[in-house]
């Protein structure tokens, strides 16, 4: 039995089956076997044990989609060390905030040393020269060695440290270790097995850097020396159909993907663009790592079934980083299920009400085996099915905790249980999820802290400082979630600053994070909640804007009711007018 | 006058697939004009890659903050 992700590679590294299948933008193709990714690899782990790179420490890599990732990554895990992938620049992005970012994900991490492709190296200048990584920025073919030998691993050994988000004010680097990936990858194979008509074999877009990509798709196919086809993100972006196309040619059974991916094959993806594809082998279409919209989900179904995509393939899926990926399942065998459920009994009592009517909520599923799952409150107390309360999790795979930062895991990791700070209920074994009490914003299957995204609005004229808030929601019959903003105007703020304000804050936070904002609501002075000790209350404030009782603070006389009310309406009108255009 | 018409292919790229309405002009700031988040970026590169038939490369895109920007670089990448 393997009891780390190197066992797995040297394997799958002695036997024929499998490897990975790279597409390019024209859809050519180019295949490498198990056995010579693990050959290529050894020798970027001899040329890293020659830089003195040792057990632990950590080695950062950067690169698109392509071999040079899986050498330079399982180069890395050969010697003993820790990669930590990193994203490189978005294609025409603005590059100031990239090198911050990168730079300080290369502190917080401890980064020795960096790898990246050439092109990317060239670029990350900046972010280097910023960090100061001890070795510098290097390339795979600058490192490659003779071919080296695998530095003994144990598997407590972290394996992976990935960023689940806040990856400049508050970044938390979730640090996995060997026995919790090979853990979670047995889970997933257990899972999807390999029966006498089906053995699997998955295609993905998804970046390298994300769990969804890395552990949900190459450790798989790795420890089960199957084949796997890749492309990158951004080919995926600019041309959906390469997707399904690849998911038709190389017969692929299972593919995952964030809800949003999903909802861009049906706004980009042309019946043209399908001629001749057959979709009928997908047996399994992952729909996790963001909010899944079942209007999204039917639109898909209905749509793609002309090229024989199966209902019953849509597998909403419930995970987070800082489980390794999966927790929840539903059913493969089944199209997706939905219940709706009573609107003010989840809103403000917290009871889920099965009704004809209401919100209509998708189920994620039955906890994986292995995998504990409570519903509690926020006192600690486990609540009966049917009662919304927060989502806490046990299981094989979970994180050891955020990297160096003893604090945040404290509070997120509790005796072996973690709190995910989703929220949601149990019904019929199932779970199904109303929010978050966490503050995070998850957005085309990425998360980010709020706090990044209101620092951008610092400095906007007429913005009070630091009385800003971001949140994301679900709207009902969304084709995903959306971003909004809560502002305080600045009690000095001129008329003019108010005019310009949503636009001026939109601009910031696209400027900044390269977010597209959906909803800019200006405030009174004052009307964000805030805790006793005065910080800002987000979920509170999402919360209370859904039920229209986002109010500014007690008005006294009538004549400052009257006052209130003539700016709230002037602000709603700049709302308005901010949406329409 | 291959300014104007590389303007107009982009400005074509933009309507077809960022659904851009209105006027496109040099002067405009992809990230802060055109509200271009990382997925329209990407698609907006792409696109007018298929459509001019060239390659941009990391190196280019380092100066693109502007249409013009972008129509600068295409056309020395066609060579006209």
């Amino acid at each position: 039995m393997p009891d780390t992700l190197i066992d797995y590679l040297q394997r799958a590294g002695h036997r024929p089956d499998g490897g990975i299948r790279f597409l390019d933008r024209a859809e050519r193709d180019t295949w490498f076997g198990w056995a010579e990714i693990r050959e290529r690899a050894l020798t970027v782990c001899g040329g890293l044990r020659d830089l003195g790179i040792a057990r632990g420490e950590r080695v950062a890599l950067v690169f698109p989609t392509g071999l040079e990732f899986f050498e330079a990554f399982f180069g890395i895990l050969l010697a003993g060390a820790v990669p930590v992938p990193l994203y490189p620049p978005v294609r025409l992005g603005r590059l100031d905030e990239y090198f911050r970012r990168t730079a300080r994900m290369l502190e917080v991490t401890r980064a020795r040393l960096v790898l990246a492709d050439a092109r990317v190296r060239r670029i990350l200048g900046e972010a280097i020269a910023l960090a100061r990584p001890p070795l510098g920025c290097r390339t795979v073919e600058e490192v490659r060695g003779e071919g080296g030998e695998a530095v003994w691993t144990d598997p407590s050994d972290l394996a992976l440290v990935q960023f689940s988000s806040g990856t400049t004010v508050e970044p938390k680097p979730v640090a996995l270790s060997h026995r919790a990936l090979v853990a979670q990858t047995e889970i997933l194979n257990v899972c999807l097995p390999d029966t006498g008509e089906v053995r699997h074999s998955a295609v993905s877009w998804l970046p390298l850097y994300h769990d969804m990509g890395l552990i949900g798709c190459v450790f798989p196919a790795l420890s089960r020396e199957a084949s796997l086809t890749l492309l990158g993100p951004e080919l995926f972006v600019a041309r959906p159909a390469l997707w399904l196309r690849a998911l038709s040619r190389w017969q692929a059974t299972i593919s995952p993907a964030p809800n949003f991916a999903y909802n861009l094959c049906l706004t980009r993806v042309s019946d043209a663009d399908m001629e001749g594809a057959d979709l009928s082998n997908w047996r399994i279409a992952l729909n996790g790592a963001e909010a899944v919209s079942p209007s999204v989900l039917r639109a898909f179904s209905e749509r793609f079934a002309r090229w024989g995509f199966r209902p019953e393939a849509m597998t909403p899926v419930y995970g987070l980083s800082e489980a390794a990926l999966a927790v929840t399942f539903s059913d493969l065998s089944r199209p997706f299920r939905s219940v709706r459920f009573e609107r003010e009994g989840l809103a403000r009592e917290g009871l889920a009400l099965e009704v004809e009517d209401g919100r209509e909520i998708v189920s994620v599923g039955r906890p994986l085996p292995g995998f504990g799952l409570e519903i509690r409150s926020d006192d600690g107390r486990v609540l009966p099915p049917g009662r919304v309360g927060r989502v806490w999790i046990q299981g094989p795979s979970l994180m050891e905790g955020y990297l160096d930062a003893p604090e945040a895991t404290a509070r997120a990791l509790q005796d072996g249980w973690l709190d995910t700070g989703d929220l949601g209920f149990l019904r019929g074994g199932e779970l199904f999820l109303t929010g978050r009490a966490k503050d995070v914003i998850i957005l085309r299957g990425r998360n980010y802290a709020p706090e990044e995204i209101e620092r951008s609005l610092e400095g906007v004229p007429g913005v009070r400082t630091g009385c800003a808030v971001a949140a994301s929601w679900l709207p009902e019959d969304a084709d995903g979630e959306r971003l909004v903003l809560f502002v305080e105007e600045a009690r000095n703020a001129t008329p003019r600053q108010l005019e310009a304000l949503p636009e001026a804050c939109r601009e910031a936070v696209l400027g900044a994070i390269g977010l597209a904002v959906d909803e800019v609501v200006v405030l009174e002075p004052g009307t964000l909640p805030r805790t006793s000790s005065g910080k800002l209350r987000r979920q509170e404030a999402l919360r209370l804007w859904l039920a229209d009782e986002l109010l500014p603070p007690e008005p006294v006389t009538p004549l400052r009711i009257a006052g209130a009310m003539a700016r709230s309406g002037l602000a709603y009108a700049r709302y308005r007018w901010s949406r329409d255009d | 006058m291959m300014d104007t018409i590389i303007l107009e292919g982009i400005a074509q790229v933009a309507h077809e697939h960022l659904g851009w309405q209105g006027p496109l002009t040099a002067d405009m700031r992809l990230v802060e004009d055109l509200r271009l988040d990382s997925v329209r970026l990407l698609t907006l590169a792409a696109e007018v890659e298929n459509r001019f038939r060239v390659l941009l490369d990391e190196a280019d895109e380092l100066a693109i903050e502007t249409v013009g920007d972008l129509v600068a670089i295409v056309r020395r990448k066609l060579g006209a």
